[in-house]
């Protein structure tokens, strides 16, 4: 009885404790930080602040732009240059702009599962340059990384291949507007990958509830039959 | 020297694992490394460490049961649950027994000898939640003990190992 009453105590602690974090056992793994969305989705979880800009200077030497990349301070878009990115002819320096777009764009047939960011570039870019979106744990995975001239399009996908976890990347010779999504055509469960997780401990409780009972009368009817020699055999 | 062994593997494990390209192999080699804590050291069979397979049932009942808890304050909130992606799925079984041998294992039979199942579940539970402190922020931690906690005292309660392994390899992969 004691036993049971220290184990109950245990998992009222642990529900309690679990459900002041954000949902998620984490074992081993590090807890994706939040993204910091301009259009949060319902499913998101306290952001860690508005979405952050990035800025860059990138040197320009004998006429030839230098290798650099520039990068939001929150990280959830870099983009890479190479030697000679730029065509930077009279200049000394080329500056990259990153800035989260606000209205988000919704344009028909595409969903984006992140912001929509606009790269800028003091000089037109002439080499194509690996760039990398972050998006969140709580929405589709996006599947390519979308281009426009303007937030109302028309949007281009520039493709788009998983590096790390939940980043996306791919290369532009283009600056301009970007975001990373899907097709609303796309083949989609129609519900995201989280809402299984109720489905399955529901499962679990159900199959605990159905192998048990049974298993509990075989216990007492062979504690009936054998009287009280139910020794432990780790003891 | 088991615990300082354990939370050595445990730290390089967490560390590595944040290396682009290295998660796999850290947390798989991690596992690999906790779980020979079990083989190196004498611990007087399998019964000893609670992997007896007497009432096989119930203990897999059992992890059901743990299951279920250690999921349950993510599944009452599932839209903002994170799941674990596919690539990681034998890295997180692979890890989650090399943790459950190593802390309540070998570790919780090496403390139980020396102090008895108090010292027992409260080392184990405490080296567990320091062994996350690099893979955790800090607001976690408490959660993490409680976790600790309920699997240590399991293991007291039931002298059993059986269901807090398939009760943390479930939550690790549905996380």
């Amino acid at each position: 009885m004691k036993r049971l009453v220290l184990l109950a105590g245990a998992t009222t602690a642990y529900l309690l404790a679990a459900w002041m974090v954000a949902p998620g056992f984490y074992d081993g793994f590090t807890p994706p930080q939040p993204y910091n969305f301009v259009c949060p989705p319902p499913a998101a979880p306290p952001a860690t602040g508005p979405p952050q800009p990035g800025h860059a200077d990138i040197k320009v030497i004998n006429g030839v732009s230098d290798a650099n990349s520039d990068f939001t301070k929150d990280g959830q878009v870099v983009i890479g240059f190479l030697p000679g990115a730029f065509n930077a002819s009279g200049k000394t320096t080329v500056t990259v702009d990153i800035t989260p777009v606000s209205p988000c764009p919704n344009p028909a047939g595409l969903h984006f599962s992140t912001n929509t960011y606009l790269i800028a570039a003091s000089a037109p870019l002439v080499m194509a340059s690996n760039i990398l979106f972050r998006y969140s744990d709580v929405v589709p995975a996006p599947s390519f990384i979308y281009l426009a001239p303007s937030p109302d399009g028309p949007w281009k996908s520039i493709g788009g291949s998983p590096s790390q976890q939940f980043t996306l990347n791919t290369s532009t010779r283009e600056l301009g507007y970007f975001a990373a999504g899907y097709s609303a055509t796309a083949t989609r469960p129609s519900t995201p990958a989280s809402q299984l997780l109720p489905v399955a401990v529901a499962v679990l409780i159900v199959a605990v509830l159905v192998a048990g009972v049974p298993l509990a009368v075989l216990r007492r009817r062979r504690e009936g039959d054998a009287g009280s020699d139910d020794d432990e055999d780790e003891s | 020297m088991l615990a300082g062994y354990i939370l050595l593997v445990e730290w390089a494990r967490a560390l590595f694992a944040t290396v682009p390209g290295f998660t796999i192999a850290a947390l798989v080699l991690g596992g690999a490394a906790l779980a020979i804590t079990v083989a190196g050291r004498d611990t007087g069979g399998a019964a000893k460490l609670g992997l007896g397979t007497s009432r096989l049932g119930l203990r897999i009942l059992g992890g059901l049961t743990l299951a279920i808890v250690l999921l349950l304050p993510a599944a009452a909130r599932a839209s903002a649950a994170p799941i674990l992606p596919a690539s990681l799925a034998l890295a997180a079984v692979a890890v989650s027994i090399g943790e459950e041998l190593a802390f309540r294992g070998a570790l919780y039979a090496a403390l139980e000898e020396v102090g008895g199942a108090p010292f027992a579940i409260a080392g184990s539970t405490v080296a567990w939640t320091v062994a996350h402190a690099l893979s955790h922020p800090p607001a976690f931690l408490g959660a993490v003990a409680a976790a600790g906690l309920l699997l240590g005292l399991w293991r007291w309660a039931c002298r059993d190992l059986v269901a807090p392994i398939i009760g943390h390899v479930i939550a690790d992969l549905a996380l």
